[in-house]
């Protein structure tokens, strides 16, 4: 009796003991060809929820994957919240992503933080990349030190889009450079309950309301914060007399001319409205008229493009590109090149022109000088590539305003790290004068608070 | 954890012998040791390495253009706390956004939970409909409420205030803090419903029928025994439902993503660190400050919920 109930739990143990090592087995078997899968075969990729990105997400599988045997593995983000994950995983060393799609703001910034790979060796060396076809302003942008940082996957300006059925109907002229006040005036004039006069950024985010307010703050002759002669920020300039002005005339806008609901729009709710057809003008980022334009478009052929409305400058639009860059702590930094090369290559502008639903309009714009060559793309977008040229050219990005600006080169916004906080923050307080829960001169008094605290 | 710790060890030199650690006691406590290590390593070494950072000048390496060290600041960050007008605001709106989402999903639990305590046909599907909203996860909550109710564009709200002939409101950007509490309420109801519905099913039906027989009305009954027997099932929704609903975060950031209104204590301190400002110093001052808040308020609403479950004992 004894002796048998010792072997029995002598077995139960021999057992439990065999399962376990058997489990264990399982279980690093299992890791092995999980990791072994993430290192040569698997990239992440953290992109911009835009429609161009959503096409090279949908052929990525059988344009890239099948050629070279690497899965892509998304990550696909509105733009506030990519921005704080891509800036939390570059900062910290961590190996989320191999590639991360960043702005024209972080990446010299990102850059010369050390926090980049630099791409120009590979850029340079690659021959079907061809790093002489791209905009040298754009190439500018994403550079700091003379390295490219990152590789634009499309770049923009900002223009007036207008309803030319809408303004002959009215028997209103948009002049092809036109005036804040008279965009105003005209988006007063043709503004009815069933169709707004204009659609302009409400909703709260530095990229978001801070880009299309700050070019109109830049034309008014405000700025967000003064320079010392060496480039630091020296004081907040919230408080100053311009800054209200700007800050009455577009919430005074959006509010007796503008979008329903404006405090939660922005580029892509913008993009419904329009192509609902419930505004007849739109100050936003050149990129959209491709999507205006393009096949499937509701509102294709009946657009009118103005270069950006000005005040006291020459120039107002602003000077924007989303691009590729891989993190100093990318886990497979070969792979990741390889995607950027294509994704952002004269190959797949090509491709997209014949293989995503929108066509030749709606291709990724504004990175290479030989897309404005493509003789499809020149007749697909003769409306608007231009004019997008154009108002790229005229992107005032060394001198966005009156007066000189502390960090590195900005539009709509401010070269230096504090500012995405501070716009962030700022632009919530604006959102809701926008909204009227809030009267102008508390936002202005708290964010003159929030910007001089940030620059201590 | 630290007096669990100290009656811990008191108590394993009372028992057992000092000098011998595998004595009985220790024995039994031994496999317990593992998991009150890893307690101490996951939860309060990074309180200390957060008090440590709280009197530096830590930022995120994103946030110089240049690497800047690292210094030690003394109390710069603490004192900035108590300037800053905009911590002042969210604690405010904290305040405001617990009382009134605790207030109103005790209100409308207790509703609820007169109404599912009588009897009637399918009561179950009711029931099992009413719980359904605690069972979301509160970011599908949120977002359910965002684009579906509030929307002005395709939001079933203003779709009935259309039909009604009414203008659309932009419910989310002109009342930020009454569209979160909403979502809240609705969310928080099923579980006050169920804590009063227990208490209703604990009450004894003979009193009821004595007062009925007496002539009493059914308000007359509910507000004179029924209220007073319900006391200490509101007291203990009301203190559970404040310790969940001020760490609210969820809602807000699927919602309005902060700004004036609606931005509360948890996510000001996200907004500060991880949430775009990346200074992980003050973030950590701010931390702290709130954990001393915490901790204060929770060893009020403990000795309120001991007081309770005594007064359980004496009945």
């Amino acid at each position: 009796m004894h002796k048998a109930r010792t072997r029995s739990v002598r077995n139960r143990a021999t057992l439990v003991g065999s399962s376990f090592a058997a489990l264990i087995v399982i279980a690093a078997a299992l890791a092995a060809t999980a990791s072994g899968h993430a290192a040569g075969k698997t990239i992440s990729v953290a992109i911009v929820a835009n429609p161009q990105m959503q096409d090279i997400a949908s052929l990525t599988p059988s344009l890239f994957t099948k050629q070279t045997g690497i899965n892509v593995k998304y990550t696909i983000l509105d733009e506030g919240k990519l921005r704080a994950i891509t800036t939390r995983d570059v900062g910290s060393g961590g190996k989320a992503f191999d590639v991360v799609m960043i702005g024209m703001y972080e990446t010299p910034q990102f850059g010369a933080a050390g926090l980049l790979q630099d791409l120009t060796p590979q850029a340079k060396a690659d021959k079907s990349y061809n790093y002489n076809d791209l905009i040298p302003a754009v190439r500018g942008g994403l550079s700091a030190n003379g390295k490219l940082y990152a590789s634009p996957f499309y770049a923009e300006s900002s223009f007036l889009m207008y309803r030319k059925d809408v303004m002959a109907k009215n028997h209103v002229t948009v002049p092809a450079r036109p005036t804040w006040a008279q965009v105003a005036a005209i988006a007063r004039k043709v503004n009815t309950p069933s169709m707004a006069g204009i659609c302009l950024r409400g909703k709260p985010g530095w990229g978001d309301l801070g880009a299309s307010f700050t070019t109109v703050l830049n034309t008014f002759g405000g700025t967000w914060w003064s320079s010392t002669p060496d480039g630091k920020p020296a004081q907040a300039q919230i408080d100053q007399p311009q800054f209200k002005t700007a800050l009455d005339f577009y919430s005074n806008l959006v509010q007796g001319a503008g979008e329903k609901d404006a405090a939660n729009s922005s580029f892509n709710e913008c993009l419904a409205q329009y192509q609902a057809g419930k505004v007849a003008m739109w100050y936003d980022a050149t990129v959209a008229a491709g999507l205006l334009e393009a096949k499937d478009s509701p509102v294709k052929g009946k657009n009118g493009y103005a270069l950006a409305p000005v005040v006291k400058t020459k120039a107002s639009g602003w000077l924007w590109s989303w691009a590729l860059a891989i993190p100093k702590s990318s886990p497979d930094p070969t792979d990741a090149w390889k995607y950027i090369a294509w994704a952002t290559g004269p190959g797949y502008i090509k491709e997209a022109g014949t293989k995503t639903k929108g066509g030749w309009a709606a291709i990724p714009p504004g990175t290479r000088l030989s897309t404005y060559r493509i003789p499809q793309y020149k007749q697909a977008a003769a409306a608007f590539a231009p004019k997008t040229l154009a108002a790229m050219e005229a992107a005032p990005i060394d001198n966005p305003g009156t007066t000189k600006r502390p960090g590195l080169p900005g539009v709509q916004y401010v070269g230096i790290p504090q500012f995405q906080d501070v716009g962030n923050r700022c632009t919530q307080l604006f959102s809701s004068v926008i909204a009227g829960s809030m009267k102008d001169t508390d936002a202005i008094g708290q964010c003159q608070r929030i910007a001089s605290d940030a620059i201590k | 954890m630290t007096a669990a710790d100290a009656t811990l060890t008191r108590s394993g030199t009372r028992k057992g012998s000092v000098r011998d650690p595998f004595s009985s006691p220790w024995r039994r406590r031994l496999p317990l040791l593992p998991a009150l290590l890893f307690t101490i390593v996951v939860t309060q070494l990074p309180f200390l390495v957060s008090i440590y950072y709280s009197f530096t000048n830590l930022k995120d390496r994103t946030q110089s253009l240049i690497p800047e060290p690292t210094k030690f600041v003394g109390f710069d960050n603490y004192r900035a706390i108590f300037n800053d007008p905009f911590f002042r605001q969210a604690m405010w709106t904290s305040v405001k956004m617990t009382v009134f989402a605790v207030g109103l999903s005790l209100f409308f639990g207790t509703l609820f939970a007169v109404l599912l305590d009588r009897r009637f046909h399918g009561q179950g599907l009711v029931r099992t409909l009413l719980i359904t909203p605690f069972l979301l996860m509160p970011v599908v909550a949120a977002l359910i409420w965002k684009q579906q109710m509030f929307s002005s564009l395709f939001g079933i709200l203003n779709r009935v205030l259309q039909f009604l002939g009414l203008n659309s409101v932009a419910f989310i950007s002109d009342h930020p803090l009454a569209s979160i509490v909403t979502v809240l309420v609705w969310q928080w109801t099923p579980f006050m419903m169920l804590i009063m519905l227990a208490g209703l099913q604990s009450q004894p039906s003979d009193i009821l029928e004595a007062a009925a027989v007496d002539g009493a009305t059914p308000f007359g009954i509910f507000r004179q025994l029924t209220l007073p027997h319900l006391r200490r099932y509101l007291e203990l929704g009301a203190l559970l439902g404040s310790i969940y609903i001020v760490q609210a975060f969820d809602a807000i950031d699927v919602m309005t993503g902060g700004g004036p209104g609606s931005t509360n204590v948890p996510y000001f301190v996200y907004q500060e660190s991880l949430g775009g400002g990346f200074r992980y110093g003050s973030a950590s001052a701010y931390a702290i400050v709130v954990v001393i808040f915490a901790i204060i308020i929770a060893t009020f609403a403990l000795r309120v919920l001991s007081g309770l479950l005594k007064d359980e004992d004496r009945v």
